[in-house]
């Protein structure tokens, strides 16, 4: 692992804007992630907590306004490239007490900025594979094909019978069995299980130098599930991939990760290790506790057959609080730090080298 | 946990894949049949949680709206506190929808969108009292909130305003408005996020032990599973394949189905070492060309591991559901 990460992420704010409450949807608010080369990055959250708006908006996948509004993404590949280049240009941002209350953005300039910026990175550099494989497949074009696509746009194979070749070799390493048989399937004729195995030979017939997998189980059986993070396993250390997992599931992150980041209401709350982050005993974000504590486990069960809840509801993005936005909810505020979490929103203190939370707990003294 | 409230007797479903006009003129009508409840037999006893796990496609679902009537079958027998309701008609039933009652999978589809939340639950408090009036329904209308944790203030709302767990809980307190004995619970927290997840688990355990309630507890979450029943049955493609104590068969699995299940659930394997069975090279039961006897013998990993032996697959000699130990019955010519 050297020294530069292969994606930085820096203070990106990914808004939305709800005509209903004629407020901003603060999806992303401030998050600052980084992927070093060779690694799996976990990011755990609940749904609103902004963890697939964070990479989408990385790729420039996000069309709806005003979308991104600051950020930096910057991918290290042989020369370092700024994937948001041109943002501060073409956006006008009031604030407010330090919040952002007005922005205003030329988006279709924008939109073809990014179809510029990620021209050569999205599938050939980053791929990514999707929560329901269903509807991320084209229904009208056998398997087959559509990897063989993937092969001929991004690498140099051009030929038909080299592309056909290489999807084939594809869909053999994604364990998809008598695959010349499957090639000529379409999708429709796939288990969920078998389409979310073609999704990943095409996201990797590009040969990206990363892997965004966002929710790759989420909707899969038990068992299914087990054998698509078995394969994900496998993959990850035969071929050195670097990749972004992107799930609601701690023990699907569990199994792949590398280091993980917790999100909540748009704000990355706590990254580190995995086995640290994920560990109950030791020191950690009050609301990663809480989660892994309410999580439906014979050892998390009271005494009077109850599980640890977490109250509240999740933090709506619209109004979002001031000070820490897990204060509302927290079991380990306190008199001594209550006035701060109220008011000031912590910053992300380094506890230990490469372990971060975001916490008046954990404030230096 | 003595008397039974439920007793179903061999529920037996079939489905008949839509077929093109000229092959439905053809003879073999029946040939194309899908048994998706096969025989499907267990007993509910009162203040009960009964768990039904399995594969998506295993009919526990089916199940589930057979036993409410809201699915015709083909044959088996269901019985309500003794008394046989099988042949009953709607009219007959409706008495009994007070005290058997669903929680459906679907958060958004069971509440109707155009109707306040007030007016759903006055509806379904007007179901058991008909005459009730306007300030004992407001009164019961509180009650249900203060059950369920809500706050007053949601009572003018539609559903659409509400978050995931608010509308589950709405659902809950309009099926707890009509005071129900018995709860088919289908899914009922696969949409919720873990942190409310958590809140509705713990609400259905207070009301259980508040009013005495029979649970059956659909669900594919086999640790939600685990946790919330006092049995567990375990369903593989329309049968019911062991049954038993939710913790002997978390813990100690007679059928190897039950064993691949359990130990698939991802986070058990990154702790543990993976039990029995690989996962790769998994056959999968034709229904249209059944091979006759055990429906599992294609992926069984025991099957595969004691050479195919004959037993398994001989349509005269499908295995069934023998006593393993006490209250455990499992169905499997090699039980583990």
């Amino acid at each position: 692992m050297s020294a530069t990460p292969l994606l930085r992420i820096e203070d990106l704010r990914t808004y939305f804007y709800s005509r209903v409450k004629h407020a901003f949807v603060r999806s992303v608010d401030g998050v600052d992630l980084e992927v070093m080369r060779g690694e799996t990055l976990g990011i755990v959250g609940e749904s609103g907590s902004g963890k697939s708006v964070t990479m989408l908006s990385a790729m420039g996948l996000v069309t709806a306004a005003p979308g991104v509004v600051t950020g930096k993404v910057t991918f290290n590949d042989e020369v370092p490239q700024d994937l948001l280049q041109g943002l501060e240009a073409r956006v006008e941002i009031e604030r407010r007490d330090g919040r952002i209350m007005r922005v205003a953005k030329d988006n279709p300039s924008w939109q073809k900025q990014v179809e510029r910026n990620l021209a050569g990175v999205r599938g050939r550099k980053i791929s990514m594979i999707f929560q329901n494989p269903k509807m991320a497949l084209n229904p009208f074009e056998t398997v087959g094909q559509q990897i063989a696509e993937s092969v001929r746009l991004h690498t140099k194979l051009n030929s038909a019978a080299e592309a056909r070749e290489k999807a084939l070799y594809w869909l053999d390493q994604v364990r998809i069995d008598s695959p010349r048989l499957r090639y000529d399937n379409h999708p429709f004729g796939l288990s969920g299980g078998m389409s979310q195995r073609a999704m990943i030979a095409m996201a990797l017939a590009a040969e990206p130098r990363m892997l965004i997998a966002d929710e790759p189980t989420t909707g899969l059986d038990a068992t299914i599930q087990a054998r698509i993070v078995d394969l994900l396993d496998d993959l990850k250390n035969r071929l050195g991939m670097t990749m972004v997992l992107i799930s609601h599931d701690i023990g699907v992150i569990s199994r792949l990760s590398n280091r993980i980041a917790v999100m909540y209401g748009g704000r990355v709350m706590e990254t580190g290790p995995t086995a640290q982050v994920l560990d109950e005993h030791a020191e950690g974000h009050p609301y990663t506790r809480a989660l892994l504590a309410s999580t439906p486990r014979p050892e998390n069960v009271t005494a009077t057959g109850r599980l640890p809840a977490i109250e509240g509801e999740v933090l709506d993005t619209i109004n979002v609080p001031c000070g820490c936005r897990f204060h509302a909810r927290c079991h380990r505020i306190n008199d001594a730090v209550r006035a701060r979490c109220e008011a000031v929103e912590p910053e992300l203190f380094e506890i230990a080298p490469g372990r971060r939370i975001r916490c008046w707990l954990y404030a230096p003294q | 946990m003595s008397q039974p409230i439920l007793e179903v007797i061999e529920l037996r479903k079939n489905f008949y894949p839509r077929r093109g006009l000229f092959s439905s003129l053809s003879k073999e009508k029946n040939a194309r049949s899908i048994p998706a409840v096969d025989g499907v037999s267990f007993t509910l006893h009162e203040n009960e949680t009964l768990g039904l796990v399995g594969e998506s496609g295993c009919g526990k679902t089916t199940t589930g709206k057979a036993i409410l009537k809201l699915m015709s079958m083909n044959s088996g027998e269901i019985r309500y506190r003794g008394t046989d309701i099988t042949a009953y008609t709607p009219e007959q039933f409706r008495p009994l929808r007070r005290d058997i009652q669903m929680i459906f999978q679907d958060l958004d589809a069971a509440l109707n969108p155009k109707m306040r939340i007030a007016d759903i639950l006055r509806e379904a408090i007007h179901v058991r009292e008909a005459d009730a009036d306007a300030v004992t329904v407001q009164r019961q209308i509180y009650d249900l909130l203060d059950l369920v944790n809500l706050k007053k203030n949601k009572l003018s709302n539609y559903p659409s305003e509400l978050s995931g767990g608010e509308k589950r809980r709405i659902g809950i307190a309009r099926v707890l408005a009509v005071r129900p004995k018995l709860i088919v619970a289908d899914e009922p927290t696969s949409a919720l996020d873990v942190s409310i997840q958590a809140q509705v688990i713990n609400l259905l355990r207070d009301l259980q032990d508040q009013f005495g309630l029979s649970f059956l507890f659909i669900s594919h979450d086999l640790q939600l599973v685990e946790l919330m029943s006092h049995r567990v049955a375990v369903m593989y493609l329309g049968q019911i394949v062991e049954m038993g104590p939710a913790k002997e068969i978390a813990n100690s699995p007679r059928h190897p189905y039950t064993s691949i299940l359990w130990s698939s659930i991802v986070e058990k394997r990154s702790r543990e070492i993976p039990v029995t069975g690989s996962a790769s090279a998994w056959g999968v039961f034709d229904f249209e060309r059944p091979l006759g006897g055990c429906r599992f013998a294609p992926r069984c990993p025991v099957y595969a591991e004691r050479g195919r032996p004959s037993i398994c697959t001989d349509p005269a000699n499908s295995p069934t559901l023998k006593v393993a130990s006490e209250g455990h019955v499992v169905s499997c010519h090699f039980p583990l």
